[in-house]
């Protein structure tokens, strides 16, 4: 199965919608390439559900424009707009088989019956349920639930594909199995997708481009590798990975976090005035003699974690700030493993040296 | 104290007490409520007083209860009311101990009013009455009024029972009201079709009857006077003629197997005699079955004005023949539901 | 397996029985309750209605009720059941659809509205029919104030008035269930149809309401079968004309005092009923929507 039509660009545009004095979106626009995978990714509330609905045509925004390559969309109502939304409860209709489920906007389509037949099986393949056809929705697992629902979804080779957290309701492990199995549809069909989630990873794993939105607007959109590399500001540091800051100041496009100079990437000058050192826990090493031509930052251990596949040491920076740094559990790594109360040196490479500005994002 | 010691005690005070106790009782079982309520005004506490006994009290709802303590021969009434047709049908049935006419004198009440097991001992009648407002000085006279619809147009209502209907129909028709029965069954229904396009309402219940009159539902109906005369006193707009009125009663009867059936014929015959039958009146309106209380002074000529029983309300009146009810109640009341249903 | 352990095991299945013994003890009472009060009387009427006024065994109460008078009654009593428990689902499903999808305060509102007669007497109520419904009734004046109709209508004391009187008392059976079932669908249902092409009409009709059907199944089984043995309203708002089932019943008590007619007539009433219920869960399952899955 392929997508016959040729996927369009969806262009938003200054879409705003308040309720009473909260505003859910403000302004927000964003522009998805033809076949693009985009990810919407915030804290609850912060407003990436309200633009799902808004796209879906379930939520009327108060101004703005949604076009779908050039067709103005806004004023449409849902049916109208041929999208496949897949819900995180599933939203199979419990009174249909299976079958029935898949089938049905083929049916509202007026599709003949052998034809409906074909198709659905297709669909139901693209998903592995094979022959699932004529169960009941409720003999289904929730995996099973959730495929079924993508089936029904795409069954009908709709323009866009949103999905609202669909994977909420699933264990870890069957989660990622899915992630990698719609990532793989999605390479398949080349179907525009809004993906909605508030699980950074599974927006990281998943996405061509991701959108943060905080607060109805959009903190940054960009590739999942420069989101986590290059977060624009605390926000995105902060929500995206995990993250300390370290305050540094600024001045002459060098910035120093206490008395030393930070090395900093290949042409990067940053702004003068106060500024935060972004330091994620895996990117420190344990500095190893002088440490040539990396960022040094000294303190002493606090206590250390067993986290399995890592140790997660904390760390009080000699300026009294917490840190911390992860330490694979390798056997090379665990024999040089310092021990809570003992002072450490740790190592940051240049290119991991992010600096955001120091007031949160407005 | 032992249970033992306790038991003795018991019943050497229920020794003590029988002497004390001496006083003898009957229980009494009638309709309840207002009814009652002037039975024991007029007749109860009297006889109690008089003849030194203690009357107990009880309601009933039929004479399947008379047919239910007597069948179980756990019979606890000793004098009990009903309709004059109920009181038939124990008859019948061999429910009923004969009364002694020795201790009940029942000469002032009609033959049609007695037998030798039991006694009427109030009258009151089903009458025709109208709405004034719609009628104004025109008064309708007569049964044959309801079925003139030229002259008195304007809405019906009947009880929902043959009773009363078949009678009216007939001497609508032109049947003699001394001469109805055996009731012509065929003929009434025939002539009952008439009045069915302008029935509003069948009654089902004294209180429906009332309402109908008292509200203006309805122009014509025939209803049991103690209802029409209720309304009339609240200002309702209406009138009633005892003119052609179906005269009916109700009766004492003593159960088959009373356990104090000699005081209770006793109580009966005091609670007939002239002067309590005359009370009656007092308290509600029902007329005393004994024509011999009018003649006590007790009952004003305005009061008997508007009891079914005075003599002047007997002259014209026809009295309902329980007798040929009973033994047709079944069949005409099928063919009445039937009838009303088409 | 050591011999403590073995020890144990018994102790532990004394303590189990002593619980479910202790359960048993705690329904009795329920038991007994249910068996006197329900199971006791029904035989007791069974009986009734087979025998004669000297006790001897006979059919004589079902023969009669071969009479017109009877069947006529009969009819009557389904026909305005049928219609009573149609206009409720027609009245009910609109106003639950309109609990179900408006503001907490106004649900509050309506919710009052429909819950309104369960407070209220029932003889009021029908009362207070007859008082708007009549001749000289408030309906009839104001519409000949208005001039909208010359003579006053025949309202009541006859089958309108009735089915009018008894779909009002019977309206929040309907209602009741029915909205819990609606509130019950999951708003995403209906989205999810409409994504997938369905415009509000079809999704209603596709999605939404064969998801509701439980509820209105359980309505109008609970309306139709209340219907069935109706007696109050119809016995003040039907002139008399009306004569259901339930009042052939009063009328054999009260006329002719012969309970082995009003057992049989109760009887029958009793196996509809019954057949009624058995019928509908056969084609719907109506176990199912009362009682969950």
């Amino acid at each position: 199965m392929t997508v016959s039509r040729s996927a369009p660009t969806v262009t938003i545009r200054e879409v705003t919608k308040t309720y009473g004095r909260f505003r859910a979106l403000d302004a927000v626009s964003l522009d998805i390439a033809a076949g693009e995978f985009v990810t919407l990714l915030g804290p609850s509330g912060s407003g990436k559900t309200t633009l799902l609905m808004v796209l879906a045509g379930f939520v009327r925004p108060d101004s703005g424009s949604i076009r779908f390559g050039e067709t103005e969309m806004v004023l449409e109502p849902p049916h109208r707009r041929d999208i496949g939304i897949v819900f995180q409860n599933y939203a199979l209709f419990p009174h249909m088989t299976v079958a029935g489920n898949v089938g049905y906007p083929l049916r509202l389509r007026r599709v003949g019956k052998s034809e409906i037949a074909r198709r659905v099986e297709e669909a139901l393949a693209l998903v592995q349920l094979q022959g699932y056809g004529e169960r009941r929705v409720d003999q289904l697992s929730g995996g099973q639930k959730q495929r079924v629902a993508l089936a029904r979804a795409i069954v009908f080779e709709p323009r866009i594909l949103l999905m609202d957290e669909p994977l909420s309701a699933l264990d870890k492990k069957l989660r990622e199995q899915m992630q990698i199995e719609i990532r793989q549809l999605h390479e398949r069909l080349g179907i525009t997708t809004v993906y909605v989630t508030h699980d950074q990873r599974e927006a990281l794993t998943m996405s061509d481009r991701i959108a943060v939105i905080d607060q109805g607007r959009f903190a940054q959109i960009d590739t999942p590798d420069r989101l986590y590399e290059r977060p624009a500001n605390r926000f995105v540091a902060d929500f995206v990975g995990e993250s300390h800051f370290l305050p540094v100041t600024v001045a002459d496009g060098s910035a120093r976090l206490g008395d030393r100079i930070l090395r900093l990437a290949d042409g990067v000058r940053p702004p003068s005035g106060a500024a935060l050192l972004v330091v994620r826990p895996e990117k420190l090493d344990l500095a190893e003699g002088a440490g040539e031509g990396l960022n040094r930052i000294e303190g002493t251990v606090e206590g250390s974690v067993y986290q399995g596949e890592s140790f997660l040491l904390q760390v009080r920076t000699s300026d009294g700030n917490r840190i911390a740094m992860r330490q694979p559990t390798r056997r090379a790594a665990l024999r040089r493993l310092p021990q809570p109360g003992e002072p450490v040196a740790l190592a940051l490479h240049p290119d991991d040296t992010i600096l955001v500005a120091a007031e949160p994002a407005p | 104290m032992s249970i033992k010691g306790s038991v003795v005690v018991a019943m050497a005070v229920g020794v003590l007490a029988v002497p004390a106790g001496a006083q003898q009782s009957i229980t009494v079982a009638s309709w309840g409520g207002a009814y009652q309520d002037a039975q024991r005004k007029a007749w109860f506490e009297p006889a109690a007083k008089d003849l030194g006994i203690t009357i107990k009290e009880d309601t009933t709802s039929g004479i399947a209860d008379v047919r239910a303590q007597v069948k179980s021969g756990t019979v606890t009434w000793d004098l009990v009311q009903q309709g004059t047709n109920g009181c038939i049908l124990l008859e019948r049935e061999g429910n009923l101990e004969k009364l002694d006419p020795a201790v009940v004198k029942t000469d002032g009440v009609p033959a049609d009013m007695k037998s030798d097991y039991w006694v009427a001992n109030l009258v009151y009648s089903t009458v025709l009455a109208w709405n004034t407002k719609t009628y104004k000085d025109k008064k309708p006279k007569g049964w044959a009024d309801m079925y003139n619809f030229k002259d008195f147009p304007g809405g019906r209502s009947m009880r929902r029972s043959p009773m009363y209907n078949l009678e009216a129909a007939l001497i609508a028709d032109g049947v003699d009201p001394q001469k109805l029965y055996p009731l012509d069954v065929d003929r009434a229904f025939k002539k009952m079709r008439e009045l069915k396009p302008h029935i509003v309402s069948w009654w089902p219940s004294g209180a429906a009857s009332a309402q109908l009159i008292n509200d203006g539902e309805i122009d014509m109906i025939g209803l049991w006077n103690g209802r029409v005369q209720a309304v009339m006193k609240e200002g309702a707009a209406a009138d009633l003629t005892f003119n052609q009125q179906i005269i009916l009663a109700d009766c004492w009867a003593i159960p088959k197997g009373a356990p104090n059936k000699a005081m209770a014929m006793k109580a009966m015959a005091h609670m007939m005699t002239p002067q309590a039958q005359a009370r009656l009146p007092l308290y509600i309106n029902y007329g005393p079955a004994n024509a011999k209380a009018y003649d006590t002074g007790t009952i004003t000529p305005e009061m008997a004005k508007g009891l079914p029983s005075s003599p002047e309300n007997l002259k014209n009146s026809f009295t309902l023949d329980v007798k040929w009810w009973a033994d047709n109640l079944d069949a005409v009341t099928k063919r009445f539901d039937q009838f009303i249903q088409e | 397996m050591s011999d403590g352990a073995g020890a144990n095991a018994a102790a532990l299945a004394r303590a189990e029985r002593r619980e479910a013994q202790g359960l048993f003890l705690l329904c009795s009472p329920a038991v007994l309750l249910i068996a006197f009060v329900i199971f006791l009387p029904i035989g007791w009427l069974f009986t009734l209605s087979f025998t004669d006024e000297q006790g001897a065994f006979t059919l004589g109460h079902y023969a009669r009720m071969l009479h017109p008078a009877y069947t006529r009654s009969f009819q009557t009593t389904l026909e305005l059941s049928f219609l009573v428990t149609g206009i409720c689902c027609l009245l009910g499903y609109p106003l639950a659809y309109l609990m179900s999808q408006v503001s907490k305060g106004w649900r509050a509102v309506i919710f009052v509205c429909v819950l309104f007669p369960f407070w209220t007497s029932l003889l009021v109520r029908t009362y207070a029919w007859l008082v708007l419904l009549q001749r000289r009734g408030m309906v009839n004046t104001w519409l000949q104030d208005v001039g909208l109709i010359d003579a006053p209508l025949r309202l009541v004391h006859n089958f309108t008035g009735t089915a009018i009187g008894m779909t009002q008392i019977m309206l929040p059976f309907m209602v009741l269930p029915l909205y819990a079932a609606m509130t019950s669908v999951d708003r995403d249902f209906v989205k999810a149809a409409a994504s997938l092409g369905a415009s509000p009409v079809k999704s209603f009709w596709q999605v939404f309401f064969p998801l509701t059907l439980p509820g209105l199944l359980a309505g109008v089984v609970l309306v139709f079968v209340l219907c069935l043995g109706f007696y109050v309203t119809p016995a003040v708002l039907g002139g008399g004309r009306v004569l259901m089932w339930s009042m052939s019943i009063e009328r054999s008590v009260a006329v002719y005092s012969d309970w082995g007619a009003a057992s049989a007539l109760g009887v029958v009433l009793l196996v509809v009923t019954l057949g009624i219920l058995w019928l509908m869960n056969r084609l719907f399952g109506v176990g199912r929507a009362i009682g969950g899955r």
